[in-house]
């Protein structure tokens, strides 16, 4: 902790040319930079603690034990943003797969579980209890950001609650500016639809 | 009823009143029609909605469970050392061979420094011929260099210009000037992009 100040003073850049260098002091404090930011990004993006923390965990692991192929030239905000937000995708596609499957999951192994899962289909709204968590966690914002479409909850976590920039969030999501540009847009209206029916409500 | 001038904001207007920067031709409109004022007081609240969303975070520990799991790499300076040393003690047949080498390599040096120490006449005077044929192969050198320079066309305008300390000075700053001019070039052209952007996923 003695040298906290130190390590304040260091850009990104430097922080990881450090680690490369096989510092682990240099490992921690890029965890401290980003675990709040990837983390609400995920757990915001896949609705449950738990698995939030397992998929941030695994998104650190694979960017820090890849760090020698990691460019200084480019941000690595970006960088370990673009792995969280892959990670969390992947696993809400992998779970859209299993919800929308008629047989059942592929992952369930007695009749019973094939049924269980089977009978999810349009399960992907949250449950009263997770919705009732949303309102007690930041109110109405968080049970209509609940509803976005990933690409679209993605895109509006990155601009207006982690403040990037479109470029970077172009990047981030491997998708064209425009394209960014009018996600946010749709987003934005979305919201302000989703917020004035929850107010009705 | 007074008519609205201008035309109704694009998304790309409110992301401009936003950040409060819109255009005063938008600016004018906005302030008379009551649709985009709505619009764009909604986008604020929104906005501002977002932005105070609770800071989450990980439970404690976090650092400790993502750490256990990474490899860091052993400082360069060790790396090597302790890589040679493992190979190199790998097996006895590994280690035969490191101290033979070892082992060939003190004998030689010892040699030579005996060698040295018998026979000191005979290294003075190789040494003493040796810096003799080194001295005139140099002034050769010089003695060519000098005549080729002065048989260069140039060499009369240097000369010419050498005679004249007014003109020497001005051909010196010029010159010196093209060089802080060529730094100055090649340090943009070297510079690294200041826009940075994200690459590959892992």
């Amino acid at each position: 902790m003695a040298d906290l100040p130190e390590w304040a003073r260091l850009s990104d850049q430097e922080v990881v040319l450090l680690a490369r260098a096989g510092r682990e002091a240099a490992y921690r404090e890029l965890i401290r930079r980003y675990e709040r930011p990837i983390f609400a990004l995920v757990f915001r993006m896949v609705r449950d603690r738990e698995l939030a923390e397992d998929l941030s965990q695994e998104t650190f692991i694979k960017a820090l034990n890849a760090i020698g192929s990691y460019r200084p030239e480019f941000k690595f905000s970006s960088w370990i943003f673009k792995i969280a937000n892959n990670a969390a995708i992947d696993h809400l596609r992998r779970r859209e797969l299993d919800t929308l499957s008629l047989d059942g999951s592929p992952h369930a192994e007695t009749p019973e579980a094939m049924q269980a899962t089977a009978l999810q289909i349009g399960a992907r709204q949250e449950s009263p209890l997770e919705a009732v968590e949303a309102r007690e966690l930041g109110g109405a914002i968080e049970v209509a950001i609940a509803q976005l479409r990933p690409e679209y909850r993605s895109c509006i976590l990155l601009r207006h609650v982690e403040g990037r920039a479109y470029e970077e969030i172009a990047e981030i999501l491997d998708l064209p500016l425009g394209t960014v540009k009018t996600y946010i847009h749709r987003a934005r209206n979305e919201l302000r639809q989703l917020l004035a029916h929850l107010k009705e409500e | 009823m007074t008519p609205v001038p201008g035309s109704h904001l694009t998304p790309d207007d409110l992301d401009a009143w936003l950040a409060g920067a819109l255009a005063p031709a938008a600016q004018e409109h906005l302030a008379y029609c009551p649709a985009c004022q709505e619009r764009a007081e909604t986008e604020r609240e929104i906005v501002t909605l977002l932005g105070t969303l609770p800071l989450l975070g990980p439970a404690p520990g976090f650092a400790d469970r993502v750490m256990a799991r990474v490899e860091v790499p052993e400082t360069a300076a060790v790396h090597p050392l302790h890589s040679f040393r493992r190979h190199i003690f790998a097996s006895r047949r590994t280690a035969a061979l490191a101290a033979g080498v070892l082992v060939l390599l003190i004998g030689s040096m010892a040699g030579s420094v005996a060698w040295t120490l018998v026979h000191q006449e005979t290294l003075a005077a190789v040494g003493h011929w040796l810096a003799l044929q080194a001295g005139q192969a140099a002034w050769l050198g010089v003695r060519g260099v000098a005549s080729n320079v002065i048989e260069q066309p140039w060499f009369a305008a240097l000369k010419d210009l050498a005679a004249h300390p007014g003109r020497l000075v001005l051909a010196m700053t010029l010159a010196m000037l093209a060089y802080l001019g060529g730094i100055l070039a090649l340090r943009r052209l070297l510079a690294l992009p200041t826009q940075q952007v994200a690459h590959a996923s892992v």
